[in-house]
């Protein structure tokens, strides 16, 4: 099977800690990126062929990828390609993830014709067996694949897609940006169709202006009855991290053995890029309960529920309770912190008190000194 | 092929067995034994090679080389895989004219790659051994050795009087220039020890290393036939003296002391340092660390893939180990992927990787200030069982 990967590193939802970087680049769980998981997950289906559909703000996120090494992606044939955008006659800068792709077309058409085109996001985190939905996708017979998780749909989570089957497992309705109820399925922004398929749609959709992914492919097509989808349903652990709020209890949610077990070891191994750091340094007077720590960092004061990127200095007497500390940060003695994010290079002063809430929690923009 | 020539090369000896480290090298050679939570003992050197600037590395290895040639790979973790770089696994083969073979001794080693020297038509040679940690700028001992014009320059370091009958030994005149080369003197007239850093012009060696093949006197040695020879000749050998951490780690108790002195505020060894000196390692995926809410971590490092529910005081834990609720680990150094079950206590040892430590079982020893402290060790892969004892000293 010819498969070739197309990774969206999507637009900035975030405010303060997506202003400067994509979704893809921002760091999670201590010493990753977003977007490890998704390029994890196709290099470990065997998917030797990459592109990175980009659009804002990509520096830190070609910084992170480079030539793809980490990920066993630098090749001498396929490999990985950043696809960065240029507004041709037929549409400006992207306007969705339709146009994106049209305006990737040389990249699309890039290798064998039959191919297969896996579309993964980098806001939606999981450890998933790519070759299982790929499987699935054939021996269905059908047009579209898409992945979809069951138990994210409350009611109250405004989700991109959401699709509901009935008790024979065909699907009954498909909604877009829908605040669906629990019984609904959530696609997890993953699709697999054929490069054929992709190709006609995609002239067709776009010389109509169409060009959102969810609501004129899936389920205008599906309306129309000019789609067949299928749908694969993924059992381990999803995490939509598509606000602050989402980002902030997912990120401590990994301090579940459970849920980080299957992130991290679920079907194969999540890589990063390597910074040669050394291993972290616990103090003699350190109190470090329940928390996440990467390499590098030398731990001095107390943490409760915490999550610790790389190269970070916890001073003696601070204090700090569900944090999120970005890496090369430096706490200072005294400093207590609750319910706070700390973007890269941030430097609390000693004595500093910064208190949030877990629904609002505090941010500190990169680089400030607070 | 066409090979760009080179000012400077580096041969890494990593041949060697490394018995004195018992069960930790009856699988794997010295120079791969883990060292610091998430290095191996080659790590320093090769490191050391690529902070100075030298970007050929040809490695010899001969004593179970499975595991080193996997680690060092196409040298990709130390940057040592592009165009104009490489990192080279040298193990014996067998050539025509029989002048091939295990190698015989650390010069012979060299000898039978004089081929793999001779295409970069190196000026200089730096000639390192795989079992010291030490962080060193390679540059400025070349820059002195060039400004001295000397054939060779042996760096050395002063170490205590009652000590110095283990080293080679090297005495100088007041310049630096080496008038004498003792190899483990009985009575020794300086302090100055070899390091086994050697740089050489590759001229002279290239010489040197052919006229001590056809002597079959020789045991073909850097230290007891080459050194002494390029003296005899008379040739200007000028001794570098290097005053940093440096520390053969060739036995369990030193492996076992350089480990605990990366450990404190101020340690001995402070392996954090500058991004110039900074250690490569090959990395494995390995997520974050995990500490438990009833972990207790004090004055140790912990590299990442950990999961730690238990006590950890004054040790270095390596990649992917866990360390059970209830668990004690002191004063230890656990390799890699080793698995502590709850409630067993581990003091005063070496775990060998993967080593299985079951529930309850009691590892080691503590020692009063004074008392000679003697460190237990499990090889790699070793189990033990629950409720067991493994003594003070005693290996598995």
């Amino acid at each position: 099977m010819n498969v070739m990967g197309i990774i969206f590193a999507n637009d900035a939802t975030m405010g303060a800690l997506t202003d400067k970087r994509t979704m893809a680049s921002l760091p999670f769980g201590g010493r990753y990126r977003q977007v490890d998981f998704a390029l994890s997950n196709l290099a470990c289906a065997g998917v030797r062929h990459v592109g990175i559909i980009t659009r804002h703000h990509y520096q830190s996120l070609i910084n992170h990828i480079g030539s793809g090494e980490e990920w066993g992606l630098e090749l001498e044939e396929g490999g990985l390609e950043f696809l960065t955008p240029y507004a041709s006659s037929a549409t400006d800068n992207y306007r969705g993830k339709l146009e994106s792709l049209y305006t990737a077309t040389p990249f699309l058409e890039s290798g064998p014709e039959d191919e297969l085109v896996v579309m993964v996001d980098s806001a939606v985190l999981s450890n998933v067996d790519l070759n299982k939905a790929l499987a699935a996708h054939v021996e269905s017979g059908k047009d579209i694949t898409v992945v979809c998780r069951a138990g994210i749909a409350n009611g109250a989570k405004q989700l991109d897609l959401a699709i509901k089957l009935d008790e024979k497992n065909r699907i009954a309705d498909i909604a877009v940006d829908y605040q669906a109820p629990a019984d609904y399925l959530a696609s997890m922004d993953i699709f697999i169709l054929s490069k054929k398929f992709l190709m006609k749609q995609l002239r067709e959709l776009i010389s109509h202006n169409l060009y959102h992914m969810d609501r004129d492919l899936v389920l205008g097509l599906w309306q129309k009855k000019d789609i067949s989808v299928n749908v694969h349903c993924f059992d381990g652990v999803a995490l939509f991290n598509e606000s602050i709020e989402e980002y902030f209890s997912n990120s401590l949610a990994l301090l579940d053995k459970d849920i980080r077990h299957d992130l991290f070891a679920g079907n194969h191994p999540v890589y990063t890029k390597v910074r040669d750091r050394v291993p972290t340094y616990y103090g003699d007077n350190c109190r470090i309960d329940n928390c996440i720590v990467a390499d590098g960092c030398m731990l001095g004061g107390e943490a409760e529920n915490c999550i610790f990127f790389r190269q970070v200095t916890l001073r003696p007497g601070a204090e700090l309770e569900n944090c999120v500390i970005m890496n090369d940060t430096v706490i200072g003695e005294g400093a207590k912190l609750k319910n706070v994010i700390l973007d890269k290079d941030v430097t609390v002063r000693p004595g500093a008190k910064l208190i949030g809430s877990p629904s609002t929690p505090i941010i500190i923009r990169r680089g400030e000194t607070v | 092929m066409y090979f760009q020539k080179k000012r400077c090369i580096a041969m890494l000896l990593a041949g060697g067995q490394g018995s004195r480290l018992k069960v930790l090298t009856e699988k794997t050679a010295k120079p791969a034994v883990p060292f610091g939570g998430k290095y191996r003992i080659i790590d320093f050197p090769l490191s050391n090679c690529v902070n100075s600037g030298i970007d050929t590395v040809g490695i010899l290895t001969q004593y179970q080389p499975l595991e080193l040639n996997e680690y060092i790979g196409n040298g990709q973790p130390w940057g040592l895989n592009k165009t104009h770089s490489c990192a080279q696994v040298l193990p014996p083969y067998e050539r025509h004219d029989k002048k091939s073979g295990w190698y015989k001794g650390t010069a012979n080693a060299i000898y039978q790659n004089i081929d793999f020297i001779q295409r970069f038509d190196p000026d200089y040679v730096v000639v390192l051994s795989g079992d010291h940690i030490y962080k060193m700028d390679y540059a400025a001992m070349v820059e002195y050795h060039e400004h001295h014009g000397a054939s060779c320059t042996i760096a050395v370091r002063d170490v205590p009087l009652k000590e110095a009958s283990r080293f080679g030994i090297l005495n100088t005149n007041p310049d630096g220039s080496i008038y004498e080369f003792e190899e483990k003197p009985k009575k020794p007239k300086s302090t100055n020890a070899s390091m086994g850093i050697y740089v050489f012009n590759w001229s002279v060696l290239r010489e040197a290393l052919i006229a001590d093949e056809e002597d079959p006197d020789s045991s073909n040695d850097f230290g007891k036939n080459i050194i002494p020879k390029l003296l005899g000749e008379g040739h200007k050998l000028m001794a570098y003296r290097f005053d940093g951490y440096w520390k053969d780690v060739g036995t369990i108790d030193s492996l076992w002391e350089a480990n605990m002195e990366l450990l404190g505020k101020d340690p001995a060894f402070n392996i954090r340092g500058d991004e110039r000196s900074k250690i490569y390692a090959r990395n494995n995926a390995h997520p974050s660390s995990y500490i438990d809410a009833d972990a207790r971590v004090a004055g140790s490092f912990i590299a990442e893939g950990c999961e730690v529910y238990g006590t950890v005081r004054h040790s270095v834990i390596s990649l992917g180990c866990t360390i059970g609720e209830g668990a004690l680990v002191e004063d230890s150094v656990v390799m890699p992927g080793a698995v502590i079950d709850p409630g067993a206590i581990v003091r005063h040892a070496i775990l060998g990787e993967e080593s299985h430590i079951c529930r309850n079982a009691v590892v080691g020893g503590a020692f009063g200030p004074g008392e000679k402290k003697q460190i237990s060790v499990t090889a790699k892969g070793a189990v033990v069982a629950e409720n067991s004892v493994l003594l003070p000293g005693e290996m598995l």
